[in-house]
């Protein structure tokens, strides 16, 4: 019964996309498509030089090549795996360990949540991506790091919003019900409220990983990544910064991916929401 | 329900003075995490000044000594708190000089960059959150609304880089105040103006808008007066939080327009792994943090007559 509601509830927001969420959902199976599928036609390595440095498309089909001779296209389609894959770990990281803590601080004991809710406000009182900065600073500058420190210096912000989906479901008739039968309260947690939750920690979800891009980028762009030959979407904006006189795609085309990708997410997390 | 201005007024005070106690806890938190992290998972700021071949092996057990590295973290942590309290940042294991004079000589045009952004941001997103809801249904009030979303969006990187490219031929120099700051402004603009937006609908449906229109009062005065008013707390809080990300976007600004500045010293220093200009950094923003929220609450006090009365 409450199954084939929730079914027809779903079908029912289907009804009401918009032209902006399916263009967005297009956009991000384009990129993703793109990136993990072509470079294995590409007939370029990304690291390597093959031709003459800072050719147009025109001479060098179809972007040309950037300041070292090597294949643009290459590196932008390795560039975006790159920045995804990395945005994918980190907001895994963030968003299994917030979810976990949440649960912890939703479901046990007051003084457990009152810790975990603590440390949780500390850390928010530091800016995100001061945090980051910080974790990069412990950990030493590396594309490891940068995941890392994106991941975990979500983490803080998304805790305190899945804590509070959870303690909203808490609420729920079904939760009283299934605390008077009996039910072990991590047996609650898995079985009741963690399947309830996934409608309303999705939106905010989608907005981490679109953050998670967004920290990844910046973090990059300002070098932190250690190697700049690493083909990513910030470094790439980094090092097309130097040539806007002359090539001033190197660096459009990578700023505009990036910010392409993070405008479908939002778009994206406000439908689910 | 009748006022009673005395009591209220030791409300207030105790409300702030609690939000004060509460505002050093949490940078007191954020100064011991910043430490802690450093220390328990950084590398040794010795031995990177070996591998960078800046001291010798002789001489690193006597630089340790100096530094005071070689005692329990727990003193060197105490050690560091009273520094901090007697004003002492420490002192740079790259350039040998003070923490605190280096910060102070960069300050200042992180100041400049971020006061003229933040004027520029909380101007034009009331600018694109009024237009919005005043021309609701007109192409000029959904292209607001879309330009500020999209502003949201928008790496700070890439807007700079975007309004270098477009400025390329004008000769404006990247260094001057006035493009870092735009760029940072409407950085944060997307979200101020969003906030305005949708509070404005919202306020405009208040039976005191239909009160006023009751009365005569001109549409314009009504949105701009009566509806705007009680935004006003909402906007205050929106804008301290927006300090904060003003801060980060202060490092990718700097970055882009190769200005001087504390965000630049920062990524300098995280690069060479120089711990005291890090934690130096960190404390100001906290402290930063902190100030801006409790001035932040105040305002909201000092607009909102309601929150007085429920304290």
């Amino acid at each position: 019964m409450a199954r084939t509601h929730v079914r027809s509830s779903l079908k029912g927001d289907g009804m009401r996309r918009t032209p902006g969420f399916w263009l967005s959902v297009t956009w991000l199976v384009t990129i993703c498509a793109a990136s993990w599928l072509l470079p294995i036609f590409l007939p370029h390595d990304p690291y390597l030089p093959v031709a003459d440095p800072l050719l147009s498309g025109r001479h060098f089909p179809p972007l040309g090549t950037d300041a070292l001779g090597r294949d643009f296209l290459s590196r932008i389609l390795y560039g975006s795996r790159m920045t995804l894959s990395a945005a994918v770990l980190s907001a895994s990281i963030t968003i299994i360990s917030g979810i976990a803590l949440g649960l912890i601080a939703s479901t046990t004991s007051n003084w457990v949540d009152r810790v975990i809710l603590g440390f949780v406000n500390a850390a928010l009182a530091i800016p995100g991506l001061l945090f980051a900065l910080l974790l990069t600073a412990g950990l030493g500058p590396g594309f490891r790091t940068i995941i890392l420190a994106i991941g975990f210096g979500l983490i803080p912000g998304y805790t305190r919003l899945a804590r509070s989906v959870f303690l909203q479901i808490r609420q729920a008739e079904y939760i009283t019900a299934a605390r008077s039968i009996g039910m072990r309260p991590m047996r609650i947690a898995i079985s009741h409220i963690l399947p309830n939750a996934i409608r309303g920690v999705a939106s905010f979800s989608a907005l981490h990983f679109s953050w998670a891009i967004m920290g990844i980028t910046t973090l990059t762009f300002l070098g932190l990544s250690g190697d700049p030959s690493i083909p990513e979407l910030g470094a790439l904006l980094n090092s097309g910064r130097q040539h806007l006189q002359i090539a001033p795609h190197l660096a459009i085309i990578p700023g505009l991916l990036i910010s392409l990708t993070i405008l479908a997410i939002y778009r994206l997390s406000e439908e689910l929401d | 329900m009748v006022s009673l201005p005395y009591r209220s007024r030791t409300r207030i005070l105790t409300q702030l003075l609690q939000r004060l106690g509460l505002g050093f806890l949490t940078a007191f938190a954020a100064l011991t995490l910043t430490f802690f992290i450093l220390r328990l998972i950084g590398t040794d700021p010795v031995d990177s000044l070996l591998a960078q071949g800046l001291t010798s092996a002789e001489q690193a057990e006597s630089v340790r000594q100096e530094l005071g590295l070689d005692q329990p973290l727990l003193t060197q942590y105490v050690e560091y708190l009273s520094g901090l309290l007697r004003g002492d940042f420490g002192i740079s294991l790259y350039t040998q000089r003070p923490v605190l004079q280096t910060i102070l000589e960069q300050f200042r045009w992180t100041v400049e960059l971020a006061l003229t952004g933040l004027v520029i941001g909380i101007l034009s997103g009331l600018a694109m959150g009024v237009t919005a809801a005043w021309w609701e249904n007109r192409f000029i009030g959904s292209f607001a609304a879309t330009l500020a979303s999209l502003l949201t969006a928008l790496p700070v990187a890439f807007t700079g880089i975007l309004a270098l490219w477009f400025t390329r031929d004008l000769g404006i120099s990247g260094s001057k105040i006035v493009m870092p700051a735009s760029v940072l402004g409407l950085s944060i603009s997307g979200a101020i103006a969003r906030l305005v937006y949708s509070n404005l609908l919202e306020s405009l449906h208040g039976p005191y808008i239909l009160a006023a229109q009751a009365r005569g009062i001109q549409r314009s005065f009504r949105l701009l007066w009566h509806a705007l008013r009680p935004i006003l707390p909402a906007l205050v809080s929106l804008i301290a939080l927006e300090a904060a990300f003003l801060f980060a976007g202060t490092v990718v600004t700097e970055t882009v327009f190769s200005r001087p500045g504390l965000g630049r010293l920062m990524v300098r220093a995280i690069l060479d792994g120089d711990y005291q200009i890090t934690q130096g950094l960190v404390a100001l923003a906290a402290l930063f943090y902190t100030a801006s929220h409790i001035i932040a609450d105040w305002l909201a006090l000092m607009f909102d007559p309601r929150l007085r009365e429920t304290a």
